[in-house]
């Protein structure tokens, strides 16, 4: 989005920007059904899928609340449901760290950055979610990066 | 650029003495030439200037005093910002610490670091004369453990030689060294060194000491490169310079607290940053030297390595750029240098002790060397004179 758009929008009402890491193999079919059952929910989120969510490396989740991006949520398979056996442990790890030692000193609010399993038959729970982490966001306002 | 490589007259030593040059091809003579003769464009476009350590080992054995790692940090600028080109694939762990800086550097984020290193006792504040500048040492414990030690350590010196409580800052931000040397974001840099110089203003500092050799060098060098009056308002220090003040004035000896009379050899990995980027009449590495030899009176025995003071090899990686097995082949023989003269190898800049020890991991015949930061090797051996305080630190 160009920065003079931006800012006409900005000007209307501010909505948050999102951006959610979906694993090729549940969360992204979860997300499918929830889009398939027509269930609503809020529009202002960006997916991107990867075939693991241990392929999410903490830097995206750095690189895109510098970019400008409100949130970012991470999901991935049950623990013990990872179609690579054991990836989603290792993000599990990964992002707790990534809380304590780096979002928290940075200052920036921990509920931006979130980790949830969805698997593939949880819909439902997809178009909660992204509501719920929307409303939250909505409440802690933009991340002022710039 | 031409102007400043005018006086090259194709000697090659800088070639000779590049310590890339020995694992990849790459030739600083080579690459002045073709700027010279007018193919500016195409060194830049080739990106391969993306690849220089920024060392400064060509500047130290160049009879025309070209200082290519400058050249070198303007070429980046011009190739990230006119040539368009994105270093991100060369920047080690996929650009997690330079992020950290460049977030750093947006006006409204006010960082909340954790103080849990800060040992009981030490007196510290957000307000006064003296500043602690810690640099990123808390964010590194993201992937090095114990990173924190070494500001630890710092603070416990100049807590027990300060009467006043050190200023640490809770909303510390990064000094902008590597967006500056490594990423060519010169506009980074500013803001990070406005945010800084606001931070220590209203803090009320006039002396700011640090433990890292690459903080120190942009805060006595670059800040005011950019920043007239920055000399004018802080004095800049090193904890090194720091304990040597203290030691010629009589305010602290050395001792060795333990009692094993066993002579323990040790040596001194110099940081490029304090031996190769100072003005020249800085003195630091002497002082340096000067305190070791006193550690001979206390059974310890300072040995030099093979390349030492300003020929001292570089730790592979600088900027957090190009951690690679190339940087792994000159980290490998740095550390067999100092296998050959110490059991205890001492640096001055945490990057360093993180990437030589990183190593430490691969080969098993280094592993016996114990590599400390400056601080942290003396932070036992310091013992006050005359302390007109009673500070107890504990752990
Ligand atoms: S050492 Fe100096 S004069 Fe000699 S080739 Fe290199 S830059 Fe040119
Ligand atoms: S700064 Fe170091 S790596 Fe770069 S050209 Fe000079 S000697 Fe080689
Ligand atoms: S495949 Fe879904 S988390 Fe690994």
């Amino acid at each position: 989005m160009s920065k003079a758009k931006k800012k006409a929008k900005q000007k209307e009402e501010w909505t948050p920007e999102l951006l959610v890491f979906c694993c090729n193999w549940c969360s992204y079919a979860g997300a499918d059904l929830a889009g398939v059952s027509r269930f609503q929910y809020p529009p202002n989120m960006r997916i991107i899928r990867v075939m693991c969510s241990g392929r999410v490396d903490p830097t995206f989740v750095l690189k895109a609340l510098k970019d400008g991006a409100d949130g970012v949520l991470i999901t991935g398979c049950h623990i013990g449901d990872c179609h690579y056996i054991s990836g989603n442990e290792y993000t599990r790890d990964r992002f707790k760290k990534l809380h304590e030692i780096i979002i928290k000193q940075l200052g920036i609010d921990g509920k931006r950055v979130r980790l949830e399993w969805v698997s593939a038959s949880e819909g439902k729970r997809f178009a909660d979610l992204i509501t719920e982490f929307t409303n939250q966001i909505k409440e802690l306002g933009p991340l002022k990066v710039f | 650029m031409r102007n400043l490589l005018k006086r090259c007259y194709q000697c090659g030593r800088c070639s000779g003495v590049c310590q890339l040059s020995k694992v990849q091809k790459y030739t600083p003579s080579k690459i002045i030439q073709l700027i010279l003769e007018g193919f500016e464009d195409k060194v830049i476009e080739s990106g391969v200037l993306w690849d220089c350590l920024t060392c400064n080992q060509c500047l130290k054995d160049c009879p025309e005093e070209i200082n290519f790692a400058d050249i070198v940090r303007m070429a980046r600028w011009k190739m990230r910002h006119i040539a368009n080109q994105n270093p991100d694939e060369l920047i080690a762990h996929k650009g997690m610490y330079t992020t950290i800086s460049e977030i750093m550097s947006r006006p409204y984020i006010q960082p909340e670091r954790s103080l849990d290193w800060v040992s009981k006792g030490c007196k510290i504040s957000d307000k006064g004369t003296t500043l602690y500048y810690v640099g990123c040492l808390p964010y590194f414990n993201y992937e090095f453990e114990n990173s924190d030690s070494i500001a630890k350590s710092t603070l416990k010196i100049l807590c027990q030689i300060e009467n006043e409580p050190i200023v640490v800052f809770k909303d510390e931000i990064c000094c902008g060294h590597d967006i500056y040397w490594g990423q060519g974001k010169l506009k980074t840099f500013i803001k990070l060194g406005k945010k800084n110089m606001e931070m220590f203003e209203k803090a009320g500092i006039s002396k700011i000491v640090t433990a890292c050799a690459e903080c120190y060098r942009t805060f006595k060098v670059d800040y005011p490169g950019i920043f007239d009056d920055f000399n004018d308002k802080f004095e800049v220090k090193h904890i090194i310079e720091f304990i040597y003040d203290n030691w010629k004035q009589n305010k602290i000896k050395f001792k060795n607290p333990s009692e094993s009379s066993e002579r323990i050899p040790f040596t001194y990995h110099d940081p490029c940053r304090l031996s190769r980027f100072l003005p020249k009449d800085n003195n630091i590495t002497e002082k340096t030297r000067e305190i070791f030899k006193e550690f001979k009176r206390l059974g310890y025995d300072f040995k030099e390595m093979e390349h030492n003071k300003k020929n001292s090899l570089c730790c592979g990686v600088s900027s957090w750029m190009n951690c690679n097995e190339k940087s792994k082949a000159l980290r490998y023989k740095r550390m067999l240098e100092a296998k050959a003269a110490g059991d205890i190898m001492l640096t001055s800049c945490p990057k360093c002790k993180i990437h030589l020890s990183c190593l430490q991991d691969d080969f098993e015949d280094i592993a016996s060397i114990e590599i400390m930061d400056f601080s942290e090797f003396l932070v036992d051996h310091i013992e006050i004179i005359n302390p007109d305080k009673d500070t107890e630190i504990t752990e």
